[in-house]
């Protein structure tokens, strides 16, 4: 069953200790120091290969941290994380030096990737393509434009080649055309039958993009489906919301936040140097 | 316990082309910081040591040491030191610097101290430069035991290394072991035979425990190969000490590096 799924998640949470400081936000004023968070609770859901998932969400809903898990940087505190195939997380800007110039950072950024030497030289004409900064890559990246840096950090990133791209947040950092540039590669490679995962906040690019979609709200599932489908839920929502008044808004964020406390258990072993 | 240690020496050796990339563009890097970078590779150092020849050497009147002049006696000592003390330093940071990559790549943090290590060992090539300029300036032959030096070169690496594999773990537990570690880097300048023999007249005793500190070896090592003409095989007791050090301090290391590797990302 696991074959023509790239992605299954049956029962994933992520937990995180709160700060200590964060008094308040305890029931139980002794042990506050032990209080941990949901930041994902109870995660199921699967994805086929091939498919385009967007995920939505508010603010401080868990996409973030699902895209963490998802790419294999965070490890999973309860239930299962099955992944068919290679997984890499988009990361434009991590991982370029503003002091070196732009050739010097595709190898340095290639070597952070993991690439060997061999494939660096492979992928230089094609970043340098993608990027379309001409002369500017003998330049230090410190002197490009925004625009100029996230061409050649996605380019670079696109070299890895994985099967599973796990893309966040990634295309807001460039002007229009540069989301426009990076929707036609990711289409490229939609055609490839990769898979991809779409975080964004623009709703409109992600009906566009994507066929299926997964809203979390409150660091919890909602909904999983058809894209038309579970955007039109979101958009409901999303108004209901923005409808609410101030003080509604404020009950609302706080009940989610309660549902994802978790009462402090047995001591756990470090907790000395956990703070 | 073993496995821990074969996975982190297997994940180093695989990605052997990572660790030199990315310690030859960091040091790249902080030369295009300033305009003469090469230069204060090598001048730094120096005022460095022209500071400790003129307090120690000349204003102190030490006169001879072992029988040597001060300042060929020093630079060699120093030049150890000057690649120890950053790697000890620097290393602390070494995960907790990176936090940018590690919390948006999918990144082999185990080879993070190896990064530090090597990136300092360029600086420590110009260091050595000096140091032999000097020593030929003062008289000195190069001769068969000055091959010596890349031993204790190894073996400089191999113990900063393995401390740095703890240290940088626990200062991502703990931010505080960063400014403790370099608010003792002073005393344990003066406790090893750096600027001084390190010989308490009055209290023997303190003798030997001066060669329990790890860096008496390697700094002893680094005079024994340039100046005194001694083999490599001159202390075996000092040397199963400090290679027993450096076993266990690797073993714990990376137990560490195994038991948090998929935790830093939620600890910055």
């Amino acid at each position: 069953m696991d074959k023509e799924y790239s992605i299954v998640f049956k029962n994933v949470s992520k937990i995180y200790k709160l700060k200590a400081k964060n008094k308040k936000f305890a029931k139980d004023k002794k042990n506050y120091k032990h209080t941990k968070f949901y930041a994902l609770k109870d995660i199921s859901f699967a994805i086929e290969k091939g498919s385009v998932v967007g995920v939505l969400g508010t603010n401080g809903s868990g996409k973030s941290t699902l895209s963490i898990v998802l790419s294999g940087i965070s490890d999973i505190d309860e239930g299962e994380m099955i992944v068919n195939g290679e997984q890499a997380l988009i990361a434009i800007n991590t991982g370029l030096n503003p002091q070196l110039t732009g050739m010097e950072n595709i190898d340095l950024k290639g070597a952070l990737l993991g690439l060997s030497k061999k494939r660096i030289e492979e992928i230089k004409e094609s970043v340098i393509d993608f990027a379309e900064i001409g002369d500017f890559i003998y330049q230090p990246v410190k002197k490009y434009s925004s625009g100029m840096k996230s061409r050649l950090g996605f380019a670079i990133n696109l070299a890895l080649d994985p099967d599973i791209y796990i893309i966040d947040e990634a295309l807001s950092v460039g002007d229009k055309a540069f989301a426009q540039k990076c929707l036609d590669k990711m289409a490229e490679l939609k055609k490839e039958g990769k898979t991809i995962i779409f975080i964004s906040h623009a709703l409109p690019q992600v009906r566009k993009f994507c066929n299926q979609a997964l809203w979390l709200e409150g660091g919890q599932f909602k909904e999983f489906g058809d894209i038309d489908e579970v955007a039109d839920h979101y958009a409901e929502y999303v108004e209901y919301y923005n409808g609410l008044s101030k003080k509604e808004k404020q009950e609302e964020r706080d009940r989610k936040f309660a549902a994802r406390i978790i009462e402090p258990k047995e001591k756990k072993r470090w907790h000395f140097f956990k703070k | 316990m073993f496995k821990s240690l074969l996975f982190v020496l297997k994940e180093n050796y695989q990605n052997l082309y990572r660790i030199i990339s990315i310690a030859k563009y960091e040091y790249l890097a902080t030369l295009r910081d300033s305009k003469f970078g090469v230069f204060w590779s090598f001048a730094s150092p120096a005022i460095q040591v022209l500071t400790y020849w003129l307090v120690f050497g000349i204003g102190m009147s030490r006169g001879k040491q072992d029988g040597i002049e001060y300042l060929p006696w020093v630079i060699v000592g120093f030049s150890a030191w000057w690649y120890i003390s950053p790697c000890i330093t620097g290393g602390c940071s070494a995960i907790h610097s990176k936090a940018n990559i590690i919390s948006r790549m999918k990144f082999p943090v185990s080879i993070l101290p190896a990064t530090t290590c090597a990136k300092e060992l360029i600086n420590h090539f110009f260091m050595l430069i000096i140091a032999i300029v000097v020593i030929i300036a003062y008289g000195f032959t190069p001769n068969i035991y000055w091959l010596g030096t890349l031993y204790y070169l190894v073996c400089a690496f191999i113990f900063v290394w393995s401390f740095t594999m703890i240290s940088s773990v626990i200062t991502m537990l703990w931010r505080d072991m960063k400014t403790m570690v370099r608010s003792f880097m002073r005393l344990l300048l003066y406790m090893s035979p750096v600027l001084w023999t390190a010989r308490f007249r009055s209290f023997p005793m303190m003798n030997k425990l001066m060669k329990l500190n790890p860096i008496y070896y390697i700094v002893q090592g680094y005079r024994d190969s340039m100046i005194f003409s001694k083999p490599i095989t001159a202390h075996p007791h000092l040397a199963i000490y400090f290679w027993g050090v450096c076993a266990l301090m690797l073993i714990v290391g990376s137990a560490l590096m195994n038991k948090f590797q998929k935790r830093f990302v939620d600890m910055l």
